[in-house]
């Protein structure tokens, strides 16, 4: 697992578990629409870092706080935030979990001292956890660049993790 | 109303560095998600009336960072934007890590000795390259001086632009020729009191601009139409 704190939100830990070889996608994607799994279940090949997650639950955590979230629940909002564009559900269709899929992110955020919820979710996932810096070695980077709209000039300036996080936080005002 | 409700910004950087107090941003240094980043944090203007000055400052922050990603999609380099906080008004950017202001450059070759000639040629083409690309997207810097450009150092990467357009504060969208000849005009002054003697640079990095931007000839003409600096280039 990676767990990390928020600068802005000290209160706040952000988990992140990346799963291989997953069985029960299907399953785990009921679950969470069900409110069973109190997490964001993220597809891998769609991130190019954990980085990424860490902006994209940043951002969520800011606009509760303000009260301008675009979802209904702050799990979502991660999965919005990571989109570059402002249509919910093809956010969703992108960067959620299908029923197919082999491998799952499973982000969640919570206190200091939940180690036993962290435990319970993964408990719930039948596959092979993996560090999850593996991520980078899953990202579907055709799919991405076409997705964001990265052209070859603009990886002159920069990764393509810095293309797509630039994205991901101008996505409001552009 | 919204405003009591966030004040996560603002308390974290109480415990952040410092580099800059300008008159409508203060500049911070800090570490951020775990990368170094620079904080650029709007205040409040006390003399202006409050709901004037939080949508005037709200659009500067937006023209900002709309600036930022349309130059980098044009290839120019600009620090990444990491998060935008629209109550407090901080935008949350790359800290370009080693690297050099245009100004320090140009100011170290004029002093050492010999062939500088072509590295202050050099850098005069690459600025002229860059401001014409960013004139044709349409994008106005608005404070463009030899301290607002970087030059990136020990770049193992060839490919990699090697220099970073910062400040764009006072940027904005504009198709304008005259918006584009003041942008260089502004930049013509700072250059030319900032490097003494440089007139025939100032001359070169127009005509690379000119040689290299599509829509340069009506702001040629309206740089000339500035009527001080038609007086100070004859
Ligand atoms: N992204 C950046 N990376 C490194 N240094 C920066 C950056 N942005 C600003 N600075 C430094 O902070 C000073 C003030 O920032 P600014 O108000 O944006 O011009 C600049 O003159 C630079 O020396």
């Amino acid at each position: 697992n990676q767990t990390q704190q928020l600068e802005l939100f000290p209160e706040h830990r952000v988990t992140q578990m990346l799963f291989k070889e997953v069985k029960n996608a299907a399953e785990l994607r009921r679950s969470a629409v069900d409110g069973q799994i109190n997490g964001a279940l993220v597809n891998p090949t769609m991130l190019v870092s954990p980085f990424q997650v860490l902006v994209a639950a940043n951002k969520a955590l800011h606009l509760q706080k303000i009260g301008k979230m675009k979802t209904r629940s702050l799990y979502s909002e991660i999965i919005f935030n990571l989109s570059p564009t402002n249509n919910i559900s093809e956010a969703f269709k992108r960067f959620g979990i299908s029923d197919g899929d082999e491998s799952v992110m499973v982000v969640l955020v919570h206190s200091q001292d939940e180690s036993q919820i962290v435990s319970d979710i993964a408990a719930k996932v039948d596959g092979l956890q993996v560090p999850v810096a593996e991520v980078s070695s899953l990202s579907d980077t055709a799919k991405i660049k076409k997705l964001y709209k990265v052209t070859p000039r603009e990886e002159k300036c920069g990764t393509l993790e810095d293309a797509v996080i630039c994205r991901m936080a101008t996505k409001d005002v552009v | 109303m919204t405003q009591e409700k966030s004040l996560a910004a603002p308390h974290f950087l109480s415990n952040a560095v410092l580099i800059k107090q300008g008159a409508e941003a203060r500049v911070y240094r800090t570490e951020f998600l775990g990368k170094p980043m620079i904080v650029k944090e709007r205040f409040p203007k006390r003399y202006r009336h409050p709901a004037l000055d939080e949508k005037l400052t709200h659009r500067r922050t937006v023209q900002e960072v709309r600036s930022i990603l349309r130059c980098r999609k044009a290839g120019i380099c600009a620090p990444v934007v990491y998060f935008v906080d629209y109550i407090s008004h901080c935008i949350f950017l790359e800290e370009i890590m080693s690297s050099l202001t245009v100004r320090d450059h140009i100011a170290s070759i004029q002093q050492s000795g010999s062939c500088k000639e072509q590295e202050l040629e050099y850098i005069a083409d690459r600025v002229g390259q860059i401001l014409a690309t960013m004139h044709d997207e349409d994008v106005i810097h608005g404070d463009l001086t030899t301290s607002n450009m970087l030059l990136r150092c020990g770049l193992e990467d060839g490919d990699m632009e090697d220099m970073v357009i910062i400040d764009f504060g006072l940027s904005y969208i504009s198709a304008l020729p005259e918006d584009k000849g003041v942008d260089l005009y502004v930049l013509e002054k700072a250059f030319l009191s900032t490097h003494p003697n440089t007139e025939a640079l100032f001359e070169r990095l127009l005509k690379t601009y000119a040689a290299s931007s599509k829509k340069s000839s009506a702001v040629i003409k309206k740089l000339d139409e500035v009527p001080q600096l038609t007086l100070s280039r004859n």
